[in-house]
């Protein structure tokens, strides 16, 4: 009898727990239900790289008692196709989402998935925007603004003074900018470097690639979302060519350890700064305080990158969400913002402000950010970006990749580069 | 069936109670009774059950799920498309240089890491096999780096084999090839690269399979060596001719276990890309497996129908190679069924 018992319990507890298990992968947690129901609502924010939230975070939930924020920073591609992702399956996305400029076509061809921030009385932002910065997440017809813009990229070129210094170049920024007034100047003053110090000049050839096309009338698709390489990728990618082939790239993948570890070790000497890219030098080389500078970019304006906030559908606190989106569009929080990680605001208004107009950021050796950037931001014709944009650029940096570690020929880069991108376009 | 699980059981309850009136006794016997039958019936079932009910959920409707998208149009970002595509996915695949390439690489890495790593598990086995000085050590040490968590493991290889701070390079020039001035691109090249994600997948299951064929091994007797060696056969033929023939069921199953995980290879070709995200397999796909194109046309192309038709071919291609493995090791050891 007692061998029984033991053994019926056993088999009870076995049973026990794979239900439990089976239980515990499917199934909602039902804390959500249990917030709403108390007042307390937790907005979920999805981003990548660094957008100077933190500090925000706790501001704003020291004044909203009911409000918990969750931040949440992944890698850029990843976020965004973690989105479109969500989207599709009317489930599972942030309350609010970033989106970048590089893939808003993609998504605001979507814009029933998105609030209508016009609904919600959007429509008063308009005239503080940069007209081009409003349109970019405006929909086709016009009738549906699906995102409020954050930063601009804006462009310029960080150099360091030191190694500047020992190669017999000059240091001062004017100087420096007088030196490179063309790509081509600018691909001549890096042989000089080169020839003299034996080192690198340049981080990649795919952020050569990029400012570049940046600059271009038109980018990799025209508004038919045509493919049109023969334009702005060629010339773009022409020079990035020339100056691997020139032995000016360090040869190194942005944004990975190796090219962190360059910023430190001095592998290269200039690389191209839109105004989010300060933060991140910073963060990764805390050390070169103090060792670079700003310098302006070959061939007068540019941008690259810039980014949106937006408010999905599917989420459950909507009005909540536009609340806190509104508030980090404000002034007062896109300065502390731009004094914290240098992304610069895309509301021109803000660019007269002393805090900005008069910031000069001691880690570039107190170069006057607040003057650089919105320079480039305010004169700017934006090319338009396809929806395949992001793709796209990914297959045309792969080959420039593969010039560099010299697996494909330079000739015949650029026959390879079409075929990569018409496959992307087509994929 | 049933006739023979009755038989042991105790005689007391063979007489069934002829009149209506069943004593108290009696009833809890029957009722004891039932529950030892359903115990010895139906109970190894009922244990069983949780494995085949989540193989039903999670393996087999998967499965069948999967046959059905590949003959679909699912785009997650073009959801307008006309619902079924018929062989659409299917004759994209045939001419899909993507694919091939892929197939190309899977294969590549496949052999680089199977044949190696099989032929060194048997020499680590036997030689684990003799009488050794701290001998459990020696066992439990070839297992530690299948215990080391894959991604851990494939991270700090990534640094191992990177170009211009690596150990792999520095080792290398040590020995005169590359160095410092003309470092090894290991990223830049097929060959390379195979080579530095094969060294990822027999580091770590070498010493797994030697544990395996080790185990197989001890149950070998002793005295048909002592035979052989005086007839003269040496440690090498010993191996080939005794061993590997005595332990030959577990070598079939090693290679079979070794083709699926071999041809499913994802995590080490993943993250040896310094851009992971992109799951290209480096700039060319040099080294982009299978699994890893599923993975880009389904997550990142968005292209789920299609990611469907390829994850059929691979699932077919196993099939048919550890079919052929099956066939090849069974006659290379001696063909004994």
């Amino acid at each position: 009898m007692k061998r029984s018992w033991t053994h019926w319990a056993r088999t009870a507890a076995v049973g026990a727990v794979s239900l439990a298990m089976v239980a515990a992968c499917s199934g909602r947690s039902t804390t959500d239900d249990a917030d709403a129901a108390g007042g307390q609502v937790t907005l979920k924010i999805n981003f990548w790289g660094d957008f100077g939230l933190q500090d925000l975070k706790t501001k704003y939930e020291a004044e909203h008692p009911n409000v918990k924020i969750q931040l949440n920073s992944g890698e850029y591609n990843a976020q965004h196709e973690d989105l479109q992702k969500k989207l599709v399956a009317g489930n599972g996305a942030p309350d609010i989402a970033a989106i970048d400029e590089g893939f808003m076509v993609q998504f605001r061809s979507q814009s029933d998935k998105f609030v209508n921030l016009l609904d919600k009385g959007a429509g008063s932002y308009e005239s503080k925007y940069l007209p081009w910065k409003w349109k970019q997440s405006l929909s086709a017809d016009g009738k549906t603004q699906i995102g409020l813009g954050t930063d601009v990229g804006g462009l310029a070129m960080c150099y360091r003074t030191d190694l500047f210094k020992a190669a017999g170049l000059p240091t001062e920024r004017d100087q420096v900018s007088a030196l490179w007034p063309t790509w081509d100047k600018f691909l001549e003053v890096g042989q000089q470097y080169t020839g003299k110090t034996k080192k690198k000049f340049l981080d990649a050839g795919t952020n050569l690639f990029n400012p570049i096309l940046g600059q271009q009338q038109v980018g990799f698709y025209n508004d038919q979302e045509q493919l049109q390489m023969e334009q702005g990728p060629k010339v773009a990618f022409d020079y990035t060519v020339k100056a691997v082939q020139s032995g000016l790239s360090a040869n190194l993948v942005s944004f990975q350890a190796d090219w962190d570890k360059g910023f430190t070790s001095g592998a290269f000497a200039v690389l191209a700064c839109p105004a989010w890219m300060l933060g991140h030098i910073k963060d990764t080389a805390p050390g070169t305080q103090g060792k670079w500078d700003i310098a302006a970019v070959p061939g007068g304006g540019g941008n690259w990158g810039g980014s949106f906030l937006t408010i999905p559908k599917q989420g459950k606190n909507v009005d909540e969400a536009y609340k806190l989106l509104e508030w980090l569009v404000a002034p007062e929080q896109q300065i502390e913002i731009f004094k914290k990680v240098g992304n610069l605001p895309s509301q021109p208004a803000l660019y007269a402000d002393p805090a900005i107009a008069d910031f000069k950021n001691p880690f570039f050796n107190n170069a006057p950010v607040g003057q650089i950037f919105p320079k480039m931001a305010q004169g700017l014709t934006p090319q338009y970006l396809g929806k395949k944009n992001g793709p796209t650029r990914v297959a045309v940096e792969n080959v420039i990749r593969r010039v560099e570690n010299k697996s494909l020929k330079p000739d015949a880069a650029w026959n390879e580069a079409v075929k990569e991108a018409d496959k992307a376009a087509k994929s | 069936m049933s006739s023979t699980r009755a038989a042991p059981a105790p005689p007391s309850r063979r007489p069934a109670p002829e009149r209506g009136r069943r004593r108290a006794d009696d009833r809890r016997l029957t009722w004891r009774n039932r529950l030892y039958r359903f115990d010895m019936r139906y109970m190894p079932y009922l244990m069983i059950a949780p494995f085949f009910l989540l193989f039903l959920v999670f393996g087999l409707f998967p499965l069948l799920f999967n046959a059905v998208v590949s003959l679909r149009n699912y785009r997650l970002d073009d959801p307008t498309l006309p619902y079924w595509a018929g062989f659409e996915n299917f004759s994209r695949l045939v001419a899909d240089e993507d694919f091939w390439n892929a197939l190309y690489n899977t294969f590549g890495i496949f052999l680089l890491s199977t044949v190696p790593q099989l032929l060194l598990a048997l020499l680590v086995a036997s030689l684990l096999n003799r009488r050794l000085r701290a001998q459990t050590w020696w066992r439990v040490g070839v297992l530690l780096p299948y215990v080391t968590p894959i991604v851990a493991s494939t991270m700090v290889f990534s640094v191992f084999f990177s170009r211009d701070f690596g150990m792999a390079n520095w080792v290398l020039g040590l020995l005169g090839i590359g160095g410092a001035d003309d470092p090894i691109d290991w990223r830049a090249d097929k060959m390379h690269a195979w080579i530095a994600i094969a060294t990822m997948v027999n580091w770590k299951w070498i010493g797994y399979n030697a544990l395996l064929y080790l185990a197989a091994m001890q149950s070998i007797p002793r005295d048909v060596y002592e035979a052989a060696a005086i007839d003269g056969a040496g440690q090498w033929k010993q191996l080939w001719r005794i061993t590997v023939p005595m332990i030959q069921p577990v070598v079939v199953f090693t290679v079979i276990l070794s083709t699926i995980g071999g041809l499913q290879l994802f995590t080490e070709p993943m993250l040896f890309d310094p851009n992971a995200q992109a799951a290209t397999g480096g700039p060319n796909g040099e080294w982009q497996t299978i699994a890893q194109l599923i993975y880009k046309v389904g997550w990142k192309d968005l292209n789920l129908g299609y990611a469907a038709a390829m994850s059929w071919a691979l699932f077919l291609i196993i099939l048919v190679v550890a079919g052929v493995n099956y066939l090849l090791t069974n006659r290379l050891s001696g063909g004994r069924k």
